[in-house]
């Protein structure tokens, strides 16, 4: 399972087809929502904590990603019971023990995204690699799912499963958690 | 002053380190072989830094066509294929690195990528 944003699905579709794996493509509004449907990818709504909440109950019954960073949004995708967190930030301390066992216990998955990684210069990707590591850990502490998407707008940012596995070895998850995790089939 | 060709020890084959070899692939754009060395050192290089890299020894065995196949320290095969997720682009052409198969022979790959 991949996580993208929204972009030219065609050629999304094409450099899709080299990996052979369900791809979450993350929408907002219903348009793009049917558009995605009809290329068979899963579509999930983005929601961030600057969403109205009339908006937010229209989809009750849709599969959601919070955008995470803040305290407001990592208790919004606790509450949503969204099904994915992406992105949340541990510089302040926003992530805990805590927040890691709610998110076990209403099976969010936890997903870096991973073209932030990429965007980044050395410092930049130091601070990251460091946030990252604190997540896992608390992740892997409480078994909450944690996985590495590609996270992009550009199809050719695109990376294949076994890649993104190892980066979350790397970051520490045991491998078998980690393939686990990614394998996972959505329905 | 005479120089003397000194022989090299040769260590015997149960005493020299372990390897792996990885096959890749090279998608959505034709590299040339220099241009693939060189932009696969710089990106793993930036990542690692000079240490990890060296600790990881990876050394491009063979390239030929799209695919390459790239020998590395052994136990080190994940750090590796994790690190090619950072070369976007060689010579300006953006391309996406797939790890394929990951063997402890050259053969295997060879028969696996159909390489003679």
């Amino acid at each position: 399972m991949d996580i993208v944003y929204t972009q030219p699905l065609k050629e999304l579709l094409q450099v899709s087809t080299y990996f052979k794996e369900q791809i979450v493509v993350l929408v907002t509004n219903e348009k793009d929502e049917k558009v995605a449907k009809q290329n068979s990818f899963i579509p999930c709504y983005l929601i961030s904590d600057n969403t109205p909440e009339s908006e937010i109950q229209k989809l009750s019954s849709k599969k959601k990603a919070v955008l995470g960073g803040s305290i407001k949004a990592n208790e919004l995708a606790v509450r949503l019971k969204a099904d994915y967190l992406l992105q949340p930030s541990n510089e302040k301390q926003f992530f805990d023990l805590g927040l890691a066992q709610k998110l076990h216990d209403n099976n969010i998955t936890v997903v870096l995204m991973f073209e932030e990684l990429l965007k980044a210069n050395s410092f930049e990707r130091h601070q990251y690699w460091k946030n990252y590591i604190e997540l896992v850990r608390y992740c892997k502490m409480k078994q909450a799912k944690f996985v590495v998407a590609s996270g992009t707008k550009d199809p050719l940012l695109l990376r294949p499963p076994k890649v993104r596995e190892s980066l979350a070895v790397l970051l520490g998850l045991p491998q078998g958690k980690a393939k686990e995790y990614l394998e996972e089939e959505l329905k | 002053m005479k120089i003397e060709k000194v022989k090299k020890a040769i260590v015997p084959l149960s005493k020299r380190e372990r390897k792996r070899y990885i096959l890749f692939e090279i998608l959505n754009a034709e590299v040339a072989e220099k241009d693939f060395y060189f932009g696969f050192w710089i990106d793993l290089l930036s990542f690692f830094g000079s240490k990890g890299l060296a600790e990881i020894n990876p050394k491009i065995v063979l390239f030929k066509g799209n695919k390459a196949i790239v020998k590395c320290r052994r136990g080190k095969e994940i750090d590796l294929i994790a690190g090619t997720a950072f070369i976007q682009k060689i010579r300006n052409k953006k391309i996406i690195i797939n790890p394929l198969l990951t063997s402890g022979t050259i053969k295997t790959l060879k028969e696996y990528a159909k390489i003679e």
